[in-house]
Protein backbone atom coordinates (compact mmCIF):
# COMPACT_ATOMS: atom_id res chain seq x y z
CA UNK A 1 0.00 0.00 0.00
CA UNK A 2 1.38 3.47 -1.12
CA UNK A 3 0.12 6.46 1.08
CA UNK A 4 1.12 8.86 -1.59
CA UNK A 5 -1.82 6.61 -4.17
CA UNK A 6 -5.47 8.06 -4.33
CA UNK A 7 -8.01 5.84 -6.06
CA UNK A 8 -11.26 7.62 -6.86
CA UNK A 9 -13.91 5.28 -7.82
CA UNK A 10 -16.32 7.21 -10.37
CA UNK A 11 -20.00 5.50 -11.04
CA UNK A 12 -22.14 8.86 -11.64
CA UNK A 13 -22.94 9.50 -14.88
CA UNK A 14 -25.00 11.65 -17.28
CA UNK A 15 -28.37 10.93 -15.42
CA UNK A 16 -26.67 12.56 -12.55
CA UNK A 17 -25.54 15.91 -13.52
CA UNK A 18 -24.75 17.72 -10.16
CA UNK A 19 -22.90 14.26 -8.72
CA UNK A 20 -20.57 14.29 -11.86
CA UNK A 21 -18.33 17.45 -11.30
CA UNK A 22 -17.37 17.18 -7.58
CA UNK A 23 -14.90 13.72 -8.10
CA UNK A 24 -12.82 15.17 -10.61
CA UNK A 25 -12.45 18.75 -8.71
CA UNK A 26 -11.02 16.23 -5.77
CA UNK A 27 -9.15 14.22 -8.07
CA UNK A 28 -7.37 17.35 -9.16
CA UNK A 29 -6.87 19.25 -5.74
CA UNK A 30 -5.26 15.80 -4.76
CA UNK A 31 -3.18 15.51 -7.71
CA UNK A 32 -1.96 19.25 -7.06
CA UNK A 33 -1.41 18.04 -3.59
CA UNK A 34 1.32 15.60 -4.86
CA UNK A 35 -0.65 12.33 -4.35
CA UNK A 36 -0.60 10.44 -7.12
CA UNK A 37 -4.31 9.88 -8.31
CA UNK A 38 -6.07 7.55 -9.83
CA UNK A 39 -9.89 7.63 -11.17
CA UNK A 40 -11.65 4.40 -11.84
CA UNK A 41 -15.01 4.78 -14.14
CA UNK A 42 -17.68 2.01 -13.86
CA UNK A 43 -21.28 1.67 -13.84
CA UNK A 44 -22.54 5.32 -15.40
CA UNK A 45 -19.34 6.86 -14.82
CA UNK A 46 -17.99 5.08 -17.84
CA UNK A 47 -20.78 7.34 -19.97
CA UNK A 48 -18.79 10.57 -19.26
CA UNK A 49 -15.60 8.93 -20.51
CA UNK A 50 -17.28 8.80 -24.43
CA UNK A 51 -16.33 11.38 -26.49
CA UNK A 52 -18.29 14.65 -26.21
CA UNK A 53 -20.38 13.64 -23.61
CA UNK A 54 -18.39 15.59 -20.91
CA UNK A 55 -19.28 18.28 -22.43
CA UNK A 56 -22.95 18.04 -22.40
CA UNK A 57 -23.12 17.47 -18.94
CA UNK A 58 -23.57 20.73 -16.85
CA UNK A 59 -23.65 20.48 -13.21
CA UNK A 60 -25.46 23.89 -12.29
CA UNK A 61 -27.14 25.74 -15.24
CA UNK A 62 -24.76 28.26 -16.79
CA UNK A 63 -22.10 27.11 -15.43
CA UNK A 64 -18.67 24.73 -15.94
CA UNK A 65 -19.17 21.73 -18.07
CA UNK A 66 -17.99 18.02 -16.97
CA UNK A 67 -15.74 18.21 -19.63
CA UNK A 68 -13.61 21.33 -18.11
CA UNK A 69 -13.53 19.49 -14.80
CA UNK A 70 -12.39 16.41 -16.50
CA UNK A 71 -9.65 18.08 -18.57
CA UNK A 72 -8.45 20.01 -15.59
CA UNK A 73 -7.95 16.59 -13.30
CA UNK A 74 -5.88 14.88 -16.71
CA UNK A 75 -4.08 18.25 -17.00
CA UNK A 76 -3.45 17.72 -13.30
CA UNK A 77 -1.94 14.28 -14.29
CA UNK A 78 -4.68 12.16 -12.77
CA UNK A 79 -4.66 8.63 -14.61
CA UNK A 80 -7.81 7.20 -16.08
CA UNK A 81 -9.64 4.05 -16.19
CA UNK A 82 -12.34 2.64 -17.35
CA UNK A 83 -13.87 -0.73 -16.59
CA UNK A 84 -14.19 -2.81 -19.14
CA UNK A 85 -17.83 -4.42 -17.95
CA UNK A 86 -19.17 -1.07 -17.62
CA UNK A 87 -17.77 -0.16 -21.27
CA UNK A 88 -20.04 -2.95 -22.62
CA UNK A 89 -23.03 -2.19 -20.22
CA UNK A 90 -23.01 1.10 -22.32
CA UNK A 91 -21.98 -0.17 -25.97
CA UNK A 92 -18.66 1.51 -25.82
CA UNK A 93 -15.34 0.41 -27.24
CA UNK A 94 -11.91 1.59 -26.74
CA UNK A 95 -12.53 4.09 -29.91
CA UNK A 96 -15.52 5.69 -27.99
CA UNK A 97 -13.07 6.90 -25.58
CA UNK A 98 -11.45 9.79 -25.41
CA UNK A 99 -7.87 9.99 -25.62
CA UNK A 100 -5.89 8.87 -22.36
CA UNK A 101 -8.05 6.48 -21.20
CA UNK A 102 -7.09 3.05 -20.08
CA UNK A 103 -9.56 -0.19 -20.06
CA UNK A 104 -8.96 -2.52 -17.50
CA UNK A 105 -10.83 -5.41 -15.88
CA UNK A 106 -12.36 -6.44 -12.36
CA UNK A 107 -9.06 -7.85 -11.14
CA UNK A 108 -7.26 -4.70 -11.86
CA UNK A 109 -9.74 -2.58 -10.03
CA UNK A 110 -8.67 -4.55 -6.45
CA UNK A 111 -4.98 -4.37 -7.52
CA UNK A 112 -5.43 -1.30 -7.53
CA UNK A 113 -7.50 -0.90 -4.21
CA UNK A 114 -4.43 -2.96 -2.22
CA UNK A 115 -1.78 -0.41 -4.00
CA UNK A 116 -3.79 2.72 -3.07
CA UNK A 117 -3.67 4.53 0.59
CA UNK A 118 -7.10 5.80 0.02
CA UNK A 119 -10.13 5.41 -2.00
CA UNK A 120 -12.89 7.27 -2.13
CA UNK A 121 -16.27 6.27 -4.04
CA UNK A 122 -18.54 9.02 -5.71
CA UNK B 1 7.95 47.49 -6.97
CA UNK B 2 7.30 46.82 -10.97
CA UNK B 3 4.32 46.81 -12.65
CA UNK B 4 4.23 44.34 -15.75
CA UNK B 5 0.71 44.34 -17.81
CA UNK B 6 -0.66 45.67 -14.31
CA UNK B 7 0.96 42.75 -12.16
CA UNK B 8 2.93 44.03 -9.18
CA UNK B 9 6.50 42.40 -8.93
CA UNK B 10 8.53 43.60 -6.27
CA UNK B 11 12.54 43.51 -6.84
CA UNK B 12 13.89 42.41 -4.23
CA UNK B 13 12.25 38.20 -4.35
CA UNK B 14 13.80 35.82 -6.33
CA UNK B 15 10.78 34.66 -8.94
CA UNK B 16 10.18 30.49 -9.66
CA UNK B 17 8.70 32.50 -12.81
CA UNK B 18 6.98 29.00 -15.10
CA UNK B 19 5.42 28.67 -10.92
CA UNK B 20 4.51 31.91 -10.27
CA UNK B 21 5.79 32.18 -6.95
CA UNK B 22 8.57 33.72 -5.09
CA UNK B 23 11.00 33.28 -2.39
CA UNK B 24 12.37 35.57 0.60
CA UNK B 25 15.66 34.92 2.59
CA UNK B 26 14.73 35.64 6.12
CA UNK B 27 16.88 35.22 8.44
CA UNK B 28 18.95 32.08 9.76
CA UNK B 29 18.58 30.32 6.22
CA UNK B 30 14.35 30.81 6.34
CA UNK B 31 12.70 31.34 3.12
CA UNK B 32 9.63 32.68 2.99
CA UNK B 33 7.61 31.77 -0.12
CA UNK B 34 4.03 33.00 -1.91
CA UNK B 35 2.06 33.63 -4.77
CA UNK B 36 3.13 36.15 -6.85
CA UNK B 37 0.29 38.54 -8.45
CA UNK B 38 0.09 37.01 -11.55
CA UNK B 39 -1.04 33.98 -10.19
CA UNK B 40 -3.82 35.92 -8.38
CA UNK B 41 -4.88 36.92 -11.41
CA UNK B 42 -4.64 33.24 -13.19
CA UNK B 43 -6.83 32.25 -10.45
CA UNK B 44 -9.75 34.08 -11.09
CA UNK B 45 -9.02 37.00 -8.73
CA UNK B 46 -10.31 35.40 -5.58
CA UNK B 47 -10.16 32.51 -3.67
CA UNK B 48 -12.13 29.90 -1.90
CA UNK B 49 -9.24 28.22 0.20
CA UNK B 50 -5.88 28.44 0.70
CA UNK B 51 -4.74 24.42 2.70
CA UNK B 52 -1.14 23.59 3.43
CA UNK B 53 -0.30 19.86 3.47
CA UNK B 54 -0.16 18.92 7.31
CA UNK B 55 1.45 15.73 5.96
CA UNK B 56 4.51 17.59 4.26
CA UNK B 57 4.92 19.93 7.69
CA UNK B 58 8.44 18.56 8.17
CA UNK B 59 9.33 17.10 4.91
CA UNK B 60 12.29 17.60 2.65
CA UNK B 61 10.69 18.55 -0.57
CA UNK B 62 12.39 19.41 -4.37
CA UNK B 63 11.77 22.63 -5.97
CA UNK B 64 8.75 22.43 -7.90
CA UNK B 65 7.04 20.49 -5.22
CA UNK B 66 3.37 20.91 -3.82
CA UNK B 67 3.73 23.44 -0.50
CA UNK B 68 -0.42 24.14 -0.82
CA UNK B 69 -2.91 23.70 -2.72
CA UNK B 70 -5.08 26.99 -4.03
CA UNK B 71 -9.03 26.95 -4.62
CA UNK B 72 -11.57 29.21 -6.60
CA UNK B 73 -14.84 29.16 -8.50
CA UNK B 74 -12.21 29.02 -11.81
CA UNK B 75 -9.10 27.54 -10.76
CA UNK B 76 -7.59 24.29 -8.33
CA UNK B 77 -3.86 24.41 -8.16
CA UNK B 78 -0.31 23.85 -6.89
CA UNK B 79 1.46 26.31 -4.64
CA UNK B 80 4.93 25.15 -6.07
CA UNK B 81 7.55 25.61 -4.10
CA UNK B 82 10.30 27.74 -5.41
CA UNK B 83 13.45 26.34 -3.66
CA UNK B 84 14.82 22.93 -2.56
CA UNK B 85 13.98 22.58 1.65
CA UNK B 86 12.42 21.43 4.43
CA UNK B 87 8.49 22.82 4.93
CA UNK B 88 8.23 24.31 8.25
CA UNK B 89 5.04 26.00 8.72
CA UNK B 90 2.09 27.58 6.60
CA UNK B 91 0.84 31.27 7.16
CA UNK B 92 -1.84 30.40 9.88
CA UNK B 93 -3.64 33.94 8.44
CA UNK B 94 -3.61 33.16 4.64
CA UNK B 95 -5.74 29.86 5.70
CA UNK B 96 -8.22 31.80 7.88
CA UNK B 97 -8.53 34.18 5.20
CA UNK B 98 -7.67 33.23 1.72
CA UNK B 99 -8.27 36.16 0.13
CA UNK B 100 -5.26 38.22 2.14
CA UNK B 101 -2.83 35.69 -1.42
CA UNK B 102 -4.84 38.02 -3.84
CA UNK B 103 -5.13 41.35 -1.73
CA UNK B 104 -1.46 41.44 0.10
CA UNK B 105 0.50 38.72 -1.45
CA UNK B 106 4.21 39.97 -0.81
CA UNK B 107 3.28 40.85 2.69
CA UNK B 108 0.32 38.94 4.92
CA UNK B 109 -0.75 37.51 2.20
CA UNK B 110 2.24 34.84 1.88
CA UNK B 111 1.91 31.13 2.33
CA UNK B 112 4.59 28.92 3.85
CA UNK B 113 7.96 29.19 5.34
CA UNK B 114 10.98 27.12 4.71
CA UNK B 115 14.40 26.00 5.59
CA UNK B 116 16.48 26.39 2.43
CA UNK B 117 18.28 23.01 1.79
CA UNK B 118 21.12 24.73 -0.32
CA UNK B 119 20.07 28.76 -0.93
CA UNK B 120 23.44 29.64 -1.89
CA UNK B 121 23.40 27.61 -4.77
CA UNK B 122 20.08 27.54 -5.96
CA UNK B 123 18.84 30.87 -5.45
CA UNK B 124 20.90 31.26 -8.72
CA UNK B 125 18.02 29.22 -10.68
CA UNK B 126 15.76 32.10 -9.58
CA UNK B 127 14.99 35.18 -11.36
CA UNK B 128 15.58 38.33 -8.99
CA UNK B 129 16.46 42.27 -9.52
CA UNK B 130 16.11 44.07 -12.69
CA UNK B 131 17.33 41.56 -14.88
CA UNK B 132 14.86 38.68 -13.59
CA UNK B 133 11.92 41.22 -13.60
CA UNK B 134 12.90 41.79 -17.53
CA UNK B 135 12.61 37.81 -17.75
CA UNK B 136 9.39 38.00 -16.26
CA UNK B 137 7.88 40.31 -17.94
CA UNK B 138 8.66 38.61 -21.35
CA UNK B 139 6.97 35.55 -19.96
CA UNK B 140 4.19 37.42 -18.87
CA UNK B 141 3.69 39.29 -22.51
CA UNK B 142 4.56 36.28 -24.15
CA UNK B 143 1.62 34.47 -22.02
CA UNK B 144 -0.83 37.17 -23.16
CA UNK B 145 -1.62 37.96 -18.92
CA UNK B 146 -2.61 41.67 -17.65
CA UNK B 147 -3.38 42.00 -14.34
CA UNK B 148 -5.36 45.33 -15.44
Amino acid sequence: MDEDKVMIVMTSGTDTPRRCATPFFMATIAAAMDYEVAMFFTIDGTQLLKKGVADTVFPKEGGKAVGDYLRDAMEAGVKFYACTASTELHDLTAADLIDGVEMVGGATFWEMADETGKLVTF
Amino acid sequence: MANINGCELPEDLYYLIEKHVWAKPLDGNIIRIGMTSVAAKLSGGSLNAVTVSNRKIGKELAQGKSVATVESSKFVGPVPAPISGTLLRGNDNVIDDPSLAISDPYGEGWIAEMEATDWDSEKGSLATGSDGLDTYRKAIEEAGISCK
